[in-house]
């Protein structure tokens, strides 16, 4: 085996360690979920303001994410603090992630008011929105799915690729569309956080025998 | 080592289950990479309990990136 596949492969096996508890999963589906009400809601009702929630939830989401970690994970699989290397690369991820989703929503909520290249690119985004949200969703996934070793991403990918990709020629709800599929991600990783809690933590004994010895 | 090596640190208990080694033995590596001055030993608080964690220092991750670099030169290297 190549040295530098073995090292990837270590890389990618402490990733799928640090989130086999299904927390980012219950996070990231709720997000989905809060996106999938704010569209709907936008659609029914036509009040735009509704962009706030998913804008407002990662302020909440984070301090809450690090606490589950604290108190969940790190007792059953040990503590470990992601290189600065790996971090960053999922901070940036994850932030790009943010960023991007929030960008569209805001382009294609008040770019119908403006003049000129906006809503142009307005109306490119939204003539092509499935496409453009099917794909880079697959994609996106795929992404993390490799970095990360973590399997379920190419499912998720797929699943956002096939309830969105079929909006861009027959009229289904994009709102809908994101609510299935922040409810199936936020499922499963109920589903995995219910399995992982069943481990029970680790025994503390050997840790402070062991770091009495070092 | 490898382990170490792409996280900014561990503990004990993080090392030992994914490298599924029993304490003592464990143990025994860390102590002789720490006598080599290959990891350090980092005595921290989190949420108020005392903790310790496992990281690799400067000489360990140069050791390492040299060791890297003679094992891909070795494996280049065409059999006779």
């Amino acid at each position: 085996m190549n040295k530098e596949t073995s090292l990837r492969e270590v890389e990618k096996k402490t990733y799928m360690s640090y989130h086999q508890d299904g927390l980012i999963d219950i996070f990231v589906g709720v997000y989905v979920l809060l996106f999938g009400v704010g569209i709907s809601l936008i659609t029914l009702t036509d009040f735009s303001t509704w962009f706030i929630i998913p804008a407002i939830f990662p302020a909440i989401m984070i301090p809450l994410w690090i606490s589950a970690k604290k108190r969940i994970t790190m007792p059953r699989i040990g503590y470990v603090k992601l290189g600065s290397r790996g971090a960053n690369k999922l901070l940036a991820i994850f932030i790009g992630l943010m960023v991007a989703g929030l960008g569209i929503f805001m382009v294609v909520t008040f770019a119908s008011r403006s003049q000129g290249w906006a809503l142009t690119l307005r109306n490119l985004i939204v003539s092509n929105s499935m496409i453009i949200i099917g794909i880079s969703a697959a994609v996106i996934s795929s992404l993390f799915a490799y970095t990360m070793g973590l399997k379920r991403l190419y499912a998720y990918g797929l699943l956002t690729l096939v309830l969105v990709l079929p909006g861009h020629f027959i009229a289904i709800p994009f709102g809908y569309s994101l609510l299935i599929i922040g409810l199936v991600i936020f499922v499963n990783g109920l589903v995995l956080l219910m399995r992982f809690i069943r481990r029970p933590p680790l025994p503390q004994g050997d840790e402070a025998n062991v770091e009495k010895s070092l | 080592m490898t382990q170490l090596y792409v996280v900014e640190s561990a503990d004990f208990l993080f090392l030992q289950h994914q490298l599924q080694m029993t304490p003592g033995n464990l143990s025994s590596h860390l102590s002789k990479l720490e006598e080599a001055g290959y990891v350090e030993i980092v005595k921290e608080f989190i949420e108020r309990k005392p903790h310790t964690a496992l990281k690799l220092t400067k000489k360990g991750r140069t050791a390492f990136n040299e060791y890297r670099k003679n094992i891909k030169r070795v494996l280049e290297t065409p059999a006779d």
